[in-house]
């Protein structure tokens, strides 16, 4: 008996240590494997890719740590990177000309003679093709952007539906006539006021002066518009401005024209194919896109251009399993599973020949035009934007009273260039936009904590990946220091919250899915200026374990004055409505560049130190 | 050393046609190479050449073909420019009519009229925007690239001419700006397919940026990239070139080649600028194809050169061979002779050795029938006497006469046979000296004494003295001294005639040291003399000079072999002057070690003494032995009778025993006293005389234990005598007994006859018995 319990014991004993080890190993290779992990960086144009295109992209390349960085959408703003040596390992770019991104072109990879370009059709390939044959940049389907109308409105109104310019006119009129306005747009931002410029004179840009003039414009053999293809477009727009009614809209941001036209207020706006899906009108209207008006039925185009354009660093390159893993990556971002990750797959045309997106019904007009291909691809060089926006800003407010006045404008403004290249401040210490464990993200710390400052509220609560690079010591111009912070959907939105909706505001963060504010990984991870957040991460995300100021659990009763910096659109109406809370005008407080540039330029200030502000398990 | 010199010379006899051979195997191999190198570029150059030609064909061919489209499209464009036409509808159908017209379809040919803003017409109608407008934004007037417009489907070569005079269609004016003759890229095949490469030439139309326009092959490609001039940039170049060389040459001249390896396949690729069409155009085919008779005839150029060379080398081998081969042969020729010098001088040698052998063979031959006649003469005068005796028995004058001849011969005989056996002893190196004290005057006197009764006989004169010399007493094989002495002077009486003169003189010439003396000993003759020839050879054993005049006297032929011998075993030398018919001088000079000067003189008193007592005794003669008892042990009854007869003849009382045991139990039986003394033969049957000596020395009774023993025997050399002292025996004389000697002997005896004193003084003397 006494043997029999020896032996038994001695069995439970070795299954014990075998069952321990086990553990012990799956935890060890658990460990090993996140060690092992290949980081990767990953530079977003703009935060609707991280609705669920980062999601995607984690869940496709598990073996992957993804660092999603939020950038300023511009090649220039890779050119700053550069010079910082410090490019992500993939670009992402919406607004793009060859003119400007040739600066970057010996520290791209040629994917010229890839797979992926291989799936593209020649005619678009080309359009990216360098004189030497050279491919750096490779577009994910196209955006079109026009004329979206409430046709539900032209019927109350027995408005008839444009066709043409003049039609497009008489109906802006007879809108005029009921209260309604009959086309808004955001002239705001540089991206609208180009586009409008240029799509309502699509057919005039592509005469054959206009795009021999456009040829030599992006081959850099002209920095001047031509007169003979220019100035009808001017005469158009202060025709269009005159008729129907633009002039009040110079102020308006992105968000102004879609709320008039969700509550019936505008009959027109101008917008892309995915503003069609999330502001379709008053619920149940109708609503479609229409291309830009020519002067008649066959002069009308729809704009359009790439979505984005992705790019490669050269950066380890050398490396044929490195080389491998991004050109996976990028196939997996630009083929079909990809391309429906943007704009919802339904609101896209593609490049690529293996690549089928469906079109919505509300999208249904664009077909014939597609079939005739009568999509115009914008001149989106940094100074057509940027110029754009000066002069139809100028235009609206009647600083420029003529077409040549604006004419003239636009050319002086592209004869002098950019002028920003002064040195405006100095930064005496570098923070790493690295994530850890231990301090978080301190570059993003400083820009949160100094944000809050110069702001004078008590706590900030923002998105990391908003401050998309390490803040480098050294000299900065202006631009450089917008490069920290600007993004297309960052803004900075003032609330009072208690300590208790502070709570739920950082939970309900933590929760979101498929988001343009949601978290999905450590590098998406939210910043907290004034308070103190632990959080423990879980299989499927993060949880809030608690919040503290200085060590000390929150006061859930007090409330406190607040900004989130994270994106307006798409994130704050979710969390506002969760959670409950107003927030004031968004003009209230400036925007994070203007904070940032108040405090190292006007102030001649310095970044305000990072602090701890979590600890994660 | 000499090894190293001889090699040394070797190598420097065929270092040179080494060298020289070796060099031109280098020249050979590399004037082999150098051509092959040569060959090899210069077949890169046809080849490279080949292609070039070829491509300029190619390129001419081209240019006139789609020379003629533009000669087309210039009709089309002056058909329908500046014509203004009522809608599209009446556009399309212009279309269709020019199609027809300029038989467009044999050219795989249509029309494409563009609109001011893109939209592209066909002879079916609008076909939307068309794709390559990009391509007409350039401001050119006349342009041609590839195509692959959406609007056709498939892959064209697109001549687009701008109008200057646009076509207006419609109330509107709305403007075309070019006409666009599209053509069937498989169409443009047939002015470029280089078929005259089997198929395997692959035909690229490139763009300006390096990019693909059109690939035409039936085979795979293997560049498989878009951009072909980054790919020719990163390919791997066989003979040194890049493409910056060949873009260079390219962009110069308008026509460049290179060849390549892709994935280890070597191919040759051609580059020609379609300058006015905007593109360029490629061949690129396998290497193994390009120019194959010119490699096929250079290489069995190279092949018959290489053999050429193989067989120049191989001549050069076999005469380097030939070469080494006769010097080989010399080298034999001159060890052969060189070998055939030694074998001579062995064969000489051997000659001479035979001679020798030969010589010695006839001295042997000679000795033998000179010891033959020797032995023979003195038996036959034994026998013949003894004879002679018995028949005259009664006449006791003649058989006196008869004794005393026999005894005579006898003598002779047993001289003979000493002389032989001590030669043969000298020769065998059984021979040791014995030094012992010695006084030079006393032996001259010795001499003296055992010559001089036949120099009186020879009625000779013969003188003796000591000159200089200081150390008379000397240590020196007395026996042996005596021996040589004796020789020479044998020799100077045997040869001198009565009335000669025959002188001895001792000189000593120099001290060495105070125990060492260098002494000259003289013994000459008025003799005969002897010949130069003889003189050579006088020291060789058998060797006696045959003349005439000696014939007729006796000797062995080994006397002055044996005195040479002991000589050289003193450490001395001897020397010969001697003349015919005057005499002879031999010259003997020793070393001898001296004694001190004291012992001399006492022993030189105690000798003078023993002469005294020795000359005394002599006369004491027979009366000394009466009544002694003496035990003869012999076997041989002859011998046995001749000794009891001479021992009774001196009084003894003779018992015999016939062998040893016999006379071993004859003592042992006896009482002390009743024996003097036993004479022992040493061979003889049941027990030998040393076994005899050895029983009686350990019997029981002391006295009979130390009866003198001496032995008489037949072997008379130095072991024997060893052997007769080792085993316990007083004294030694050998057989025939000497008559005289042993009387001696026994005398020596008279007084006491014990074993010490006995040994002691027959050890002495034993030599000369």
């Amino acid at each position: 008996m006494k043997m029999k319990k020896v032996v038994s014991s001695l069995l439970v004993l070795a299954m014990s240590v075998s069952l321990l080890a086990g553990c012990g190993t799956k935890e060890s290779e658990e460990s090993a494997k996140t060690e092992e992990k290949e980081t990767v960086v990953v530079a977003l144009w703009g935060n609707q890719m991280l609705e669920g295109y980062t999601q995607y992209l984690c869940e496709k390349f598990p073996d992957v740590d993804f660092k999603f960085e939020l950038v300023t959408n511009s090649t220039d703003y890779y050119r700053f990177r550069q010079d910082h040596d410090d490019m992500p390992d993939i670009l992402t770019v919406r607004r793009f000309s060859l003119k400007d991104a040739v600066v970057l072109k010996d520290y791209l990879y040629d994917l010229g003679d890839t797979e992926l370009a291989a799936t593209y059709y020649g005619t678009y390939l080309d359009n990216y093709t360098y004189d030497d044959g050279t491919v750096n940049w490779l577009p994910a389907c196209a955006e079109v952007d026009s004329i979206i109308i409430n046709e539900t409105l032209f019927e109350e109104y027995q408005v008839p539906i444009p066709t043409d310019y003049d039609s497009f006119i008489a109906a802006c009129e007879s809108f005029e006539e009921v209260g309604i306005k009959g086309f808004v747009s955001d002239f705001a931002s540089d991206f609208t006021c180009m586009e409008v410029l240029q799509g309502m004179s699509t057919s005039q840009l592509l005469t054959m002066e206009g795009r021999e003039w456009r040829q030599q414009y992006e081959g850099g053999s002209t920095n001047q518009l031509s007169e003979e293809v220019w100035m009808p477009v001017f005469e158009k727009f202060y025709d269009m401005r005159d008729r129907a009614g633009l002039a009040e809209e110079v102020d308006w941001v992105n968000r102004t024209p879609k709320d008039m036209f969700i509550e019936g207020k505008a009959a027109m706006y101008r917008g892309t194919g995915a503003d069609i899906i999330t502001f379709p009108g008053r619920g149940d209207d109708k609503v479609s896109l229409l291309p830009y008006f020519g002067d008649n039925e066959s002069e009308n185009w729809y704009l359009t251009y790439p979505a984005f354009q992705v790019a490669a660093s050269n950066n380890g390159m050398d490396d044929p399993e490195r080389e491998q893993l991004i050109l996976d990556i990028m196939t997996a971002m630009l083929n079909q599973e990809g391309q429906e990750k943007i704009s919802y797959g339904k609101n896209m045309i593609p490049y690529n020949r293996n690549v089928t997106l469906e079109l919505l019904p509300e999208l249904k007009n664009l077909e014939p035009y597609i079939d005739e291909n009568k999509m115009y691809i914008r001149l989106a060089s940094n100074d057509m934007f940027r110029i754009s926006q000066s002069v139809v800003q100028q235009i609206l407010k009647g600083e420029l009273e003529t077409p040549r006045d604006a004419f003239d404008a636009f050319n002086l403004e592209l004869e002098s260039g950019d002028s920003e290249n002064e040195i405006a401040a100095h930064l005496d210490t570098f923070y790493s936009n690295e994530f850890t464990d231990e301090h978080g993200n301190q570059a993003a710390s400083a820009i949160c904590n100094t944000m809050r400052e110069e702001t004078g509220v008590d706590v900030l609560f923002g998105q990391s990946c908003y401050i998309a690079s390490d803040i480098y010591e050294g000299d900065y111009t202006e631009k450089d220091l917008e490069y920290l912070v600007d993004n297309d959907g960052g803004w900075p939105v003032r609330t009072d919250l208690t300590g208790e909706q502070l709570y739920q505001l950082v939970e309900e963060t933590l929760a979101l899915k498929s988001n343009r504010g949601g978290v999905c990984n450590d590098s998406t991870m939210y910043v907290s200026s004034g308070f103190e957040m632990d959080i423990t991460r879980t299989e499927d995300g993060y949880t809030l374990n608690k919040l503290t100021q200085d060590g000390k659990d929150l006061d859930r009763t007090a409330t406190y004055s607040v900004i989130i910096f994270s994106d307006r659109d798409w994130y704050i109406p979710v969390v506002q409505e969760a959670v409950r809370f107003e927030v004031m005008p968004i003009d209230t407080v400036p925007r994070a560049t203007e904070l940032i540039k108040q405090r190292l330029v006007e102030e001649k200030g310095q970044l305000a130190e990072p602090t701890d502000y979590i600890a994660i398990k | 050393m000499n090894n190293h010199k001889k090699r040394k010379k070797m190598l420097s006899k065929y270092w040179i046609p080494l060298l020289s051979a070796f060099a031109m195997v280098v020249c050979l191999l590399v004037g082999v190479l150098y051509i092959r190198s040569f060959m090899v570029q210069q077949t890169m150059k046809e080849r490279t050449s080949q292609l070039e030609e070829m491509i300029e064909q190619i390129r001419v061919n081209l240019e006139y073909g789609l020379e003629i489209h533009w000669n087309l499209l210039e009709g089309i464009e002056t058909s329908v420019e500046g014509k203004h036409y009522s809608d599209t509808q009446q556009l399309t159908e212009e279309i269709v009519r020019l199609e027809n017209t300029f038989q467009l379809e044999s050219f795989g040919c249509r029309i494409m009229m563009i609109e001011s803003t893109g939209t592209a017409y066909l002879s079916d109608g609008s076909d939307g925007i068309w794709d390559d407008m990009n391509y007409l934004s350039d401001g050119s007037d006349r342009k041609t690239f590839v195509s692959e417009t959406s609007n056709l489907g498939g892959t064209f070569l697109a001549f687009a001419q701008k109008l200057n005079t646009p076509i207006t269609i419609g109330t509107d004016n709305v403007n075309f700006t070019h006409i666009i003759l599209l053509k069937d890229i498989k169409e443009v095949k047939k002015y470029y397919t280089a078929n005259f490469y089997g198929g395997h030439a692959a035909t690229y139309i490139i763009k300006p940026n390096g990019t693909l326009a059109y690939y035409d092959s039936e085979e795979e490609d293997v560049l498989n990239v878009r951009n072909i001039f980054k790919a020719l940039e990163e390919a791997e170049y066989v003979r040194g070139r890049s493409f910056d060389i060949v873009k260079d040459q390219l962009d110069k001249e308008g026509i460049a080649a290179a060849d390549i390896r892709i994935n280890q396949t070597e191919y040759f690729y051609s580059l020609t600028n379609l300058k006015d069409y905007d593109m360029t155009l490629m061949l690129l085919i396998p290497a193994e194809y390009v120019a194959v008779s010119t490699v096929d005839m250079m290489g069995a150029t190279l092949r018959v050169m290489i053999i050429v060379t193989f067989i120049l080398v191989a001549v050069l081998v076999l005469a380097m061979l030939s070469f080494l081969n006769a010097q080989r042969s010399n080298q034999l020729v001159k060890i052969e002779q060189k070998n055939n010098l030694e074998l001579t001088r062995l064969r000489e040698a051997a000659e001479d050795a035979l001679h020798v052998a030969e010589v010695a063979n006839k001295s042997k031959s000679v000795f033998l029938s000179n010891m033959s006649h020797d032995i023979r003469t003195p038996m036959n005068a034994v026998i013949g006497f003894a004879t002679l005796g018995l028949s005259n028995i009664e006449d006791k004058e003649k058989v006196k006469d008869y004794f005393t001849k026999i005894l005579s011969s006898g003598n002779h005989l047993l001289s003979l046979i000493n002389e032989i056996l001590d030669m043969s002893r000298i020769e065998s190196g059984k021979v040791s000296l014995q030094e012992t004290e010695a006084n030079l005057s006393d032996m001259l006197h010795e001499i003296k004494t055992i010559i001089g009764g036949q120099i009186h006989e020879k009625q000779l004169e013969l003188r003796m003295d000591l000159v200089h010399v200081t150390d008379e007493d000397v240590y020196c094989d007395k026996t042996r001294l005596n021996q040589v002495l004796l020789n020479l002077l044998s020799n100077a009486i045997k040869f001198t005639m009565p009335g000669g003169t025959i002188s001895v003189h001792i000189t000593q010439i120099k001290n060495l040291s105070a125990e060492k003396g260098v002494y000259e000993i003289r013994v000459k003759d008025t003799g005969i003399g002897m010949s130069k020839e003889f003189v050579e050879r006088i020291f060789e054993p058998f060797e006696r000079e045959r003349s005439s005049t000696v014939s007729r006297i006796q000797g062995t032929g080994l006397g002055m072999s044996i005195t040479k011998n002991i000589v050289d075993m003193m450490g001395g030398t001897i020397e010969v002057q001697t003349e015919v018919g005057k005499g002879t001088e031999f010259i003997l000079c020793l070393e001898l070690r001296l004694q001190p000067k004291q012992k001399e003189m006492m022993a030189l008193g105690d000798n003078m003494h023993e002469e005294e007592g020795q000359a005394a005794s002599d006369h004491e003669g027979k009366e000394a032995f009466q009544g002694r008892h003496i035990l003869l042990v012999e076997d041989n009854e002859l011998n046995r009778e001749i000794a009891q007869e001479i021992l009774c003849s001196y009084g003894f009382r003779i018992d015999v025993a016939e062998n040893g045991a016999e006379a071993v139990e004859r003592i042992a039986s006896s009482t002390p006293g009743d024996y003097d003394l036993v004479l022992m033969d040493i061979q003889m049957p049941v027990m030998d005389g040393y076994e005899a000596t050895r029983h009686i020395r350990v019997l029981d009774n002391p006295e009979l234990a130390a009866i003198p023993i001496i032995a008489m025997t037949a072997n008379a050399f130095d072991e024997d005598r060893r052997a007769a002292k080792e085993c316990g025996m007083d004294g030694f004389i050998s057989k025939p007994i000497d008559i005289d000697l042993l009387g001696t002997v026994l005398l020596s005896r008279r007084v006491s006859l014990c074993h010490n004193s006995l040994n002691d003084t027959l050890g002495g003397t034993g030599q000369t018995v």
